[in-house]
């Protein structure tokens, strides 16, 4: 039998930590709490937690694989930072997946909206599909009026929250796999207000 | 023993590579400052984007330079606080993953710890000893009775005399970070220009608020008035009565604790007015600057501190570590 690819896979952009260990589709551990805004406190513990479980270390994994945002600045740093380090100064491949699209695994819907409050009516969303098995993304992940996007759009299912299945995410085309380390950053959508000031003049 | 350290609690990514708390291996800074130049001072948010994409590169500069890898690391020194809290977070989570991966005992080290023992790389720390710890944040004065042992004599009331420095430029109109262009302007200049004496009516204590003030008021009126303005007699000026208060406080502590030492740390110690000054006026006590490079923040200086941390404590910190934007030296 083939040997099953193990999978590393952290998510930090939402308000929930997601942490899980996979060989192949099948899950062997899997973090999923919401955080109290400090995944830089919770990350790093949870996933020595999680090693112990399976009894393996970081060494034993194939494959990086990490949430890429849109979502909460701060948050999706912390993930991101980690995953570069370890495919960095391991030398494994690093894989990157957007964090809308891993909040849509958590759903079967047919067209599935999946979205982070980005505050003053905004948010950041993208439109994804469940479909033959798989997932599809419908319209690109953006930053926008809530309002206005859900009232142009069919949407049957919306999901802020919601544990990834990342077994779903596994048989998609949504993995990228990213060709040098060094410049992951996340997705952010959004220049800074300072830069967006300048702009403006 | 070897120490990986790592610094991102403001505009510098930076990783170094040290041995014994002595010898500097390697210290590869990534400076953001041009960035942050076209929005008058450090834009948190930026820095803490422009910290997630370097950091890993720095990583590996600072070993490739240090002709060495994961296996050879003893201790990984990170500053832990205080700082811009996003910059921080990305070098203290970058330093944990790396711990993890590599079974590497990690410590969080306060930065000013390490602006102070950027002075043992050149010249060994002699106790008791008194440390002017002067920056864009700070203003200090510290007694050293031994190695790794802080007690904070004196802190400014309100501004540090960094700040105080950008705010002077920012009214000149003469761009950022004030500091290095102050002093520039200031040695073509004579100090015509009449200024506060500041007493804080405290021996260790500092204050810049007065002197600010003053001078911003003088270059209104003299704007309002159409007079104009000589900018290096009066950057001479301020700058001779910024530094002169700060070499009076350091006098009264270095008396009253009949230190050993006199050190000057943090990226105000680059000030070329300062180091002449320092020189000047502590001939009976042996005084040491770091060399420029150690001055502003520095990965190399974080490495120090955590050889010296460790070997006094023999503790590491947990996977939990935390960044902290305001943190006390003693913690
Ligand atoms: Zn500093």
């Amino acid at each position: 039998m083939k040997k099953q690819s193990k999978y590393l896979i952290i998510d930090t952009a939402t308000p929930y930590l997601y942490v899980a260990i996979y060989e192949g589709k099948k899950p062997l551990e899997i973090v999923y709490q919401q955080g109290k805004n400090n995944h830089s406190v919770t990350l790093m513990p949870t996933i020595e937690k999680l090693f112990d479980r399976v009894k393996m270390s970081l060494e034993d994994i194939d494959d990086i694989v990490v949430g890429i945002g849109p979502g909460s600045y701060t948050g999706v740093r912390i993930g991101v930072v980690v995953a570069k380090m370890f495919a960095w100064s391991l030398d494994k491949p690093l894989l990157t997946i957007s964090s809308l699209a891993l909040l849509a695994s958590a759903s079967k819907g047919p067209r599935i909206l999946a979205y982070q409050d980005a505050r003053r009516g905004n948010a950041f969303l993208g439109l994804y599909a469940y479909h033959q098995q798989t997932l599809k993304r419908l319209i690109d992940d953006q930053h926008t009026a809530y309002d206005a996007f859900v009232s142009q759009h069919d949407i049957d299912d919306e999901i802020s929250e919601g544990q990834p299945d990342f077994a779903l995410i596994l048989t998609s085309d949504l993995l990228h796999r990213e060709p040098s380390v060094h410049h992951v950053s996340p997705i952010y959508l959004r220049k800074t207000e300072a830069e967006r000031n300048l702009q403006n003049g | 023993m070897i120490v990986l350290s790592v610094e991102s609690s403001c505009d510098e990514t930076s990783v170094s590579i040290s041995q014994n708390g002595k010898t500097i291996l390697s210290n590869i800074v990534l400076s953001q400052i041009e960035l942050h130049q076209a929005f008058g001072g450090v834009v948190p948010e930026i820095a803490s984007r422009e910290h997630v994409k370097g950091i890993t590169a720095v990583f590996e500069k600072a070993l490739k330079d240090a002709d060495k890898t994961p296996s050879d690391i003893d201790l990984i020194a990170v500053t832990k606080g205080p700082g811009l809290i996003g910059s921080l977070l990305v070098g203290i989570n970058a330093a944990k993953a790396f711990a993890f991966a590599h079974q590497i005992p990690i410590v969080g080290i306060h930065h000013i710890a390490g602006h102070i023992y950027a002075n043992h790389i050149e010249n060994d720390l002699e106790f008791p000893l008194i440390a002017l710890v002067v920056s864009g944040g700070h203003t200090e004065l510290v007694l050293m009775k031994e190695h790794y042992s802080f007690e904070t004599l004196g802190q400014t009331y309100d501004d540090a005399v960094g700040e105080a420095y950008d705010k002077i430029a920012r009214v000149l109109d003469l761009g950022y970070p004030g500091g290095p262009i102050i002093d520039k302007l200031a040695h073509e200049g004579q100090p015509t220009y009449p200024m506060p004496n500041i007493d804080t009516s405290s021996r260790y204590d500092f204050s810049y608020s007065g002197l600010k003030s003053h001078v911003i008021n003088m270059i209104n009126t003299m704007r309002m008035k159409k007079e104009p303005i000589n900018h290096r007699n009066m950057a001479a000026s301020f700058q001779k009565a910024a530094v002169k208060h700060l070499i009076t406080q350091s006098k009264h502590a270095i008396e009253d604790v009949d230190a050993k030492m006199f050190v000057v740390a943090g990226g105000v110690a680059a000030n070329k007015h300062l180091r002449a000054e320092v020189n000047k006026h502590f001939k009976d006590i042996k005084t040491t600057m770091p060399a420029f490079k150690y001055c502003t923040d520095n990965a190399a200086m974080m490495g120090i501190a955590g050889y010296f941390y460790y070997q006094k404590y023999q503790r590491q910190d947990a996977m939990d570590m935390n960044g902290f934007s305001r943190l006390d030296l003693r913690e």
